[in-house]
C-alpha cells in the first residue's frame, strides 16, 4: 500500500506545479495580468485604510467616496478573474484528461486504508469504484483530491502567487460575502 | 517573493532591522510584529507544520475515528490560539478578532493532516 499512497502524493505534487507553471506561462507573467494585480491590491490597501480611519461615524460625502472606490475595485477584480479564466479553463480541460487516465489505472484498487469511516455524503468519492461495503478503504480520487488541496495552496503560497490577505478580504470569495456587509 | 519581502522592508523601514529576522521573532515571546502579514504568515506555516506533526502521531499511535479528527481541530485551534495569545500576547483585535486567526491556514493544514495521517495509518498497519 506505501507505493501506491506515495506514487498519489508524488502525482499530485507533479500536477500541482505543472499547473501552477502553465499559469505562470499563460497568466502571470504577462503585464496585463500584474498590472491589474497590482492595482487591485492598491486599491483594496487604500479602501481598507479609508474604511479604518472613518469607522463608523460615516457622512455622505466620505460615503460616497468609499462606494465609488469599492466599485472601482469591484471593476477590476472583474478584469482580473476574466484575464485567468481562459487559462484557468485551458489547463481544467487538461486536467480532466489527465485525472481520467489515472482514474482508468487505478480503477477499483484500493489505494489506502482511511482510520475513520467517513460520513455518507462523502463515501460516494472515498469509495468510488471500489467493490464491497467496508467504507475505511479509500480510492485514487479521494486521496489525490487530499492531497492537491493541501499541496496546491501551499505551493502557491511559497511561490507568492496566491492572492494577498487585503485583496482576498475587500473583495470576497466564493465562500463568504465580504465582510462590511455584516456590520 | 523576495520582491514582497523588499517592499515590506522599505515599509517598516529601520522598525523591522531592529526587531530581528521573522524566524527569530516568531520564537521569541512577546516580540513585535509591525506588519500584520507577516504574523499571519507565521500562522499559516506554524499551521501546517503542525497539521503535518499532528498526522504523523496520529498515524502512529494509531488514533480512529472521528475522536480523532475532533482532536485534531481542538489540539490544532487550542496550540495556535495560547501561541498567539500567551506566548506572542498580540492584540488579537487589530486582526479582526481570534476566530480570524483561527480560521487562517485551517482548511490546508486540515487537508494536509489527513493526508498523512492515512498515509502513515494505511502503510504502517495494513500490508
Amino acid at each position: 500500500m506505501w507505493a501506491d499512497t506515495l506514487l498519489i502524493l508524488f502525482i499530485s505534487i507533479c500536477t500541482a506545479l505543472l499547473g501552477e507553471g502553465l499559469t505562470w506561462l499563460m497568466v502571470y507573467r504577462t503585464e496585463k495580468y500584474q498590472k491589474l494585480k497590482a492595482e487591485v491590491e492598491r486599491q483594496s490597501k487604500r479602501l481598507e485604510k479609508r474604511k479604518e480611519a472613518h469607522g463608523d461615524s460615516l457622512d455622505k460625502q466620505h460615503k460616497k467616496k468609499i462606494e465609488r472606490e469599492e466599485e472601482k475595485l469591484k471593476n477590476n477584480n472583474r478584469d482580473l478573474s476574466l484575464v485567468k479564466m481562459k487559462s484557468m479553463f485551458a489547463i481544467g480541460f487538461a486536467f480532466t484528461a489527465l485525472l481520467s487516465m489515472f482514474n482508468s489505472i487505478f480503477d477499483g484498487r484500493v489505494v489506502a486504508r482511511l482510520p475513520f469511516v467517513p460520513i455518507s455524503w462523502i463515501q460516494g468519492l472515498s469509495h468510488r469504484n471500489l467493490p464491497g461495503e467496508d467504507y475505511t478503504e479509500c480510492s485514487f480520487i479521494f486521496l489525490y483530491i487530499l492531497c492537491t488541496m493541501s499541496i496546491r495552496q501551499n505551493i502557491q503560497k511559497m511561490l507568492g502567487f496566491a492572492p494577498s490577505r487585503t485583496a482576498s478580504k475587500q473583495s470576497g470569495s466564493i465562500f463568504g460575502p465580504p465582510p462590511q456587509q455584516f456590520k | 517573493m523576495s520582491s514582497r519581502t523588499k517592499v515590506t522592508e522599505k515599509s517598516v523601514g529601520a522598525v523591522s532591522k531592529a526587531v530581528g529576522s521573522v524566524w527569530s521573532r516568531a520564537f521569541t515571546s512577546n516580540s513585535e510584529w509591525p506588519d500584520k502579514e507577516e504574523f499571519l504568515d507565521v500562522i499559516y506555516w506554524s499551521r501546517q507544520a503542525l497539521g503535518i506533526i499532528i498526522g504523523l502521531v496520529w498515524g502512529l499511535i494509531p488514533l480512529k475515528g472521528f475522536i480523532a479528527l475532533l482532536l485534531f481541530v481542538l489540539v490544532n485551534a487550542g496550540l495556535i490560539y495560547i501561541y498567539f495569545t500567551n506566548f506572542q500576547s498580540i492584540d488579537e483585535e487589530e486582526y479582526g478578532g481570534a476566530w480570524e486567526l483561527t480560521k487562517e491556514g485551517f482548511m490546508t493544514s486540515f487537508a494536509g493532516f489527513l493526508v498523512t495521517w492515512i498515509i502513515i495509518y494505511s502503510g504502517l498497519h495494513f500490508e
